[in-house]
């Protein structure tokens, strides 16, 4: 009895709900056509006056020189800016919600052609704005088609930093390792000998969140640069892998001479590998120009840099790894206020002194705009001279990485193959099987 | 009566009704709607049909999250009823310190999902670490480890419940049994568990449902990893949703599914149960 | 026979005083880590911190001073107050309407949230963020609303349960006294429903207190955020995981709610139970 009422109601319940749904869609379809209606006017009407910038930050390492940016600004000009990190390996989720929102940021960042693939229906034409006439040259503008989607606003570089004291205590220098053979020994031999020196080679490859980006997009570029270099391309859409046997001895030389047991990788965080390196636990650390500010406390003279030599022909006259994954969109879909508001903001901060010191000084910054300051970041000056000396940079080619899910997929191959749980063809297949199948997923 | 009350409709129905459309209905048949649309934002969606619905079982992350969440509500089902169940029979032996240990089980119920993944998490990994594995090396570690954290977040509750249904069987239909002879098996099995059907029906109906919705614990405890071989449904929807641009149409169709199934579900379990209860 | 009987008892007693220790030890365990240096927590987390790795209040100054551990305190409480409120005062006003009048309309607002109580989150996140964020609904002030909607239909449903047993004669008197329906509900209905109130309130409190999801996607993060989402963000936020500042946070996120629960234990068992009968 009371079943057979509980089972009706049921049926009724999903009944009702169908023949509400059908019917409802009369007054949904007005109720969400006169939405936009009733709240375009409010939100121009809240914009009376001046516009208001909400930046969506990618970069975790500069959060609170950021908010300390936006507050000078809004204590010089009185105009609102408003600063929200997404946490590391978040940015994508965050940007999602966030734009769908009626306050969406009106200010983000993508890494590139395959970012702006999502998101150029966001992203406002800048080639008429202040802020293009002020780059230091074109390249650095992301383009689609005529139109300009976003603006470089920071030069990176990355490779191995070292500490070359604890170098020179193990018997070498930088001299001593010109490409992958010498790395390998170098390394293998201060693993021989950790229990005398007191320290490791490299620090953990942690494969943690807040660290598994250097590995899955940083290190995975120098395989995909020697096969671009190769084949004569920019990009593809079916990756090969010609390089993958490099990426496996760089990955192998990392695991196995690190501090840390290959199988614990999987739970050691970007600060476990600070906080190593700067206890000098370990001599190298693979990381970039934004790292300095954590590892600073080693002393300017103390750290040096080195090419990621993973074994391919010609790495003696490599150089470090140098480009851009940060280009700034202004939201198109903001208000005219809030676009001129941020225009403004972006302006001010490459052209102004209070602007470009934060950016360069304080974030330790290469901006490729004029107003760029001569760099205070050693390690920026390091990145510097290999270019000087000749060195070929090599370019930033994870940019054309297919989506967020390949890395993610290649990052979880690789922490498997480094706690032996899986085998190395785990991570053959998400590199070359997972480009194709994301490729066409994401560009249908 | 009725007439004097219907007067004042606005008083008592619109403030429950209008939250009710904004957060529940409109919603409802809008998400219905989304699924057959290809969309970024609500204003952009195009019809596609059941397009949405293909890609969804053509995405094998969604139907091995489909298994491995059927298997953990089964699982964890089992599990806490069994314990909550013994638990119950004993705190009501009138045991000392009962009071006490009724405290301490029912306390995990109160901390909320997130904060219990991260406190496993540092203990799982914490054990594991000593025979060099790691809670997201391996799918059978993430899937015990949310069994184990699950448990220990709800057998306080649903021995609370439990006990709330033995203290309503009657004293004399148990001294009935035991002049009669019975065993403490016999009056388990054919006077205590009859008796308890209701209780049961309410438990095994929270817990196989909270199995299938768990959403908080997924995301804190495992993340889903390794490479989305702990990634249950709710999760499997929300990064479908949110971080792949152009799945969202995927992602809603998903959810779709996802409520029949939860529906679908609840009534099997609700008809199942209810047809075993006695009539008191 | 006694004497083996008060043996088991005592047996029995020895065993679930050893469970209820297993049982209570991952708390004490993170309490443990929280004075720990945030480098130890991972390497050892179960010894207790030596004079080496002892961090003192460290871990818990940063949990305050860096991740504003306390602004999140603040929007829990204002969210789950707001809301509980909201959903004790306006669910239990429309039950008894829906109880009292007989009408297609109110039998289609029972089963409506007789429906609405089995579907998941997940089928409405979107639209209902959407919805929510359109209309404004994104401070700790205005999101008590979206509970009351999302929340409404296991509400109204434990209050119909209860009403549905009231004698309606009291009401009746009430009314033929003079009463408006009003002054009748809140003079006659509201104090014999207050054990309802009681497990209703403690369910609701129960979960739009450890909520994640439903803050996560409709709050305004810029500006507010909530205990889980203060202790979710903390894990990959800023470039970097702070072990001790996590154990500390997830300390400060458990004890209210054991005060909270050692106060109340026994409305919040009650409260348990009855909630079930009722469904």
């Amino acid at each position: 009895m009371k079943m057979k009422r509980l089972l009706a109601t049921g049926l009724a319940a999903m009944l009702m709900a169908g023949a509400l749904a059908a019917c409802g869609s009369t007054p949904a379809s007005t109720g969400t056509a006169s939405t936009p209606s009733t709240a375009a006017p409010a939100s121009t009407g809240a914009a009376v006056g001046d516009g208001k910038v909400y930046y969506l930050n990618f970069k975790p390492e500069q959060d609170e020189q950021w908010q300390a940016l936006a507050k000078a600004y809004t204590e010089e000009t009185g105009v609102e800016v408003t600063v929200l990190t997404a946490a590391s390996g978040q940015y994508e989720t965050t940007l999602k919600s966030e734009i769908a929102k009626t306050e969406a940021p009106t200010l983000f960042q993508v890494n590139g052609p395959v970012g702006l693939a999502s998101w150029k229906d966001y992203c406002y034409d800048l080639s008429s704005s202040q802020l293009y006439g002020e780059l230091s040259s074109d390249e650095f503008a992301l383009k689609d088609g005529d139109k300009v989607a976003g603006i470089a606003y920071v030069i990176e570089t990355y490779g191995i930093i070292y500490n070359k004291g604890l170098l020179e205590k193990a018997g070498y220098t930088q001299d001593d390792i010109k490409n992958f053979e010498d790395l390998k020994k170098v390394a293998e031999d201060i693993t021989a000998r950790s229990g005398e020196l007191g320290f490791s080679a490299f620090t953990s490859a942690g494969m943690d969140g807040s660290s598994d980006w250097r590995f899955k997009t940083h290190l995975a570029n120098l395989p995909i640069y020697y096969e671009y270099k190769a084949d004569g391309i920019s990009s593809t859409d079916a990756i090969k892998g010609s390089y993958l046997d490099n990426y496996k001895a760089i990955w192998d030389l990392y695991i196995n001479n690190s501090t840390t047991k290959p199988a614990l990788l999987s739970t050691k965080t970007g600060d476990d590998a600070v906080a190593e390196f700067v206890t000098e636990q370990a001599v190298f650390y693979q990381n970039g120009t934004w790292a300095y500010n954590d590892i600073a406390d080693l002393g300017d003279d103390n750290l040096g840099m080195l090419p990621i030599y993973i074994g391919a022909e010609g790495e003696e006259k490599q150089g470090l790894c140098t480009g851009t994954e940060n280009y700034w969109c202004v939201n198109s879909k903001a208000s005219e206020e809030d676009i001129q508001a941020t225009l403004d903001f972006l302006y001010w901060c490459v052209t102004s002194e209070e602007g470009t010191t934060a950016l360069c000084t304080d974030m330790g910054f290469v901006i490729p705009f004029k107003g760029n300051l001569p760099a205070t970041n050693p390690l920026v000056n390091i990145s510097n001279d290999y270019i000087a000396d000749g060195y070929t940079p090599v370019s930033w080619n994870f940019t054309t990485m297919p989506s967020e899910q390949w890395k993610n997929d290649l990052g979880s191959a690789l922490t498997g193959y480094a706690a032996g749980t899986s085998q190395w063809d785990g991570v053959v297949t998400a590199f070359v099987d997972g480009w194709a199948k994301e490729y066409a997923a994401v560009n249908g | 009566m009725e007439k004097a009350i219907k007067r004042y409709f606005p008083l008592f129905i619109i403030p429950t009704l209008a939250a009710f459309l904004i957060g529940f209905i409109i919603p409802f048949i809008m998400g219905v709607w989304l699924s057959f649309c290809e969309f970024t934002t609500v204003q952009d969606a195009t019809f596609v049909g059941f397009k949405n619905y293909l890609l969804a079982f053509a995405d094998e992350t969604f139907v091995h999250a489909l298994g491995f969440t059927a298997l953990f509500a089964v699982v964890s089902l089992v599990l806490i009823n069994v314990l909550a169940f013994m638990l119950a029979m004993a705190l009501t032996k009138k045991l000392a310190g009962t009071n006490i240990f009724r405290t301490i089980f029912f306390m995990p119920n109160l901390i909320g999902g997130i904060v219990l993944g991260y406190i496993w998490q540092l203990i799982f990994n914490g054990i594991l670490s000593q025979f060099d594995l790691a809670l997201n090396l391996n799918a059978k570690f993430g899937f015990w480890g949310t069994v184990i954290l699950v448990c220990w977040q709800q057998i306080g509750y649903m021995m609370i419940i439990y006990i709330a249904g033995l203290q309503t069987i009657p004293t004399d239909v148990m001294e009935a049994a035991n002049i009669d002879g019975a065993s403490g098996r016999q009056r388990l099995f054919r006077v205590t568990l009859p008796m308890m059907m209701p209780s049961i029906t309410i438990c095994t109906f929270l817990s196989i449902t909270n199995g299938f919705k768990l959403f908080d614990q997924n995301l804190s405890l495992t993340g889903g990893e390794p490479a989305h071989a702990t990634e249950m449904l709710a999760l499997n929807i929300f990064n479908t949703f949110y971080s792949r641009v152009g799945f969202e149409g995927v992602g809603q169709a998903k959810a779709v599914l996802f409520f029949l199934l939860v529906v679908g579900i609840g009534l099997l379990q609700l008809r199942l149960t209810r047809s075993k209860e006695v009539q008191q | 026979m006694s004497k083996t009987k008060k043996a088991g008892r005592a047996m029995g007693s020895v065993l679930l005083a050893i469970l209820s220790i297993i049982y209570a030890s991952p708390i004490f365990i993170i309490l443990m880590n929280s004075f720990k240096k945030k480098t130890y927590i991972n390497l050892e987390p179960f010894v207790f911190p030596t004079a080496k790795t002892w961090a003192g209040l460290e871990n818990y100054q940063t949990g305050f001073d860096k991740y504003n551990f306390l602004s999140g305190v603040s929007t829990s409480v204002i969210i789950t107050i707001g809301s509980v409120v909201a959903i004790l005062l306006f669910c239990s006003m429309f039950a008894w309407y829906i109880t009292r009048v007989h009408t297609r309309f109110t039998k289609f607002m029972y089963l409506l949230c007789v429906f609405s109580m089995v579907v998941p989150f997940q089928m409405v996140m979107f639209t209902l963020s959407k919805t929510a964020d359109t209309l404004k609904l994104n401070t700790p002030f205005t999101i008590p609303i979206v509970y009351l909607g999302f929340g409404a239909g296991l509400a109204v449903f434990m209050f119909c349960g209860f009403i549905k047993g009231v004698p309606i004669e009291v009401e009746e008197a009430a009314m033929i006294d003079g009463c408006s329906p009003p002054r009748t509900f809140f003079s006659v209905v509201l104090p014999i429903m207050q054990p309802t109130y009681i497990s209703v309130g403690i369910l609701q409190t129960m979960w739009i207190w450890n909520d994640f999801l439903l803050p996560y996607l409709v709050l305004d993060q810029k500006r507010y955020r909530t205990i889980p989402m203060i202790i979710q963000m903390m894990k990959g936020s800023y470039g970097r995981v702070d072990m001790g500042a996590i154990m500390a946070c997830l300390i400060l996120a458990v004890i209210p709610v054991i005060v909270f629960y050692l106060f109340s234990q026994k409305y919040i068992i009650e409260g348990v139970a009855a909630g079930a009968v009722k469904g």
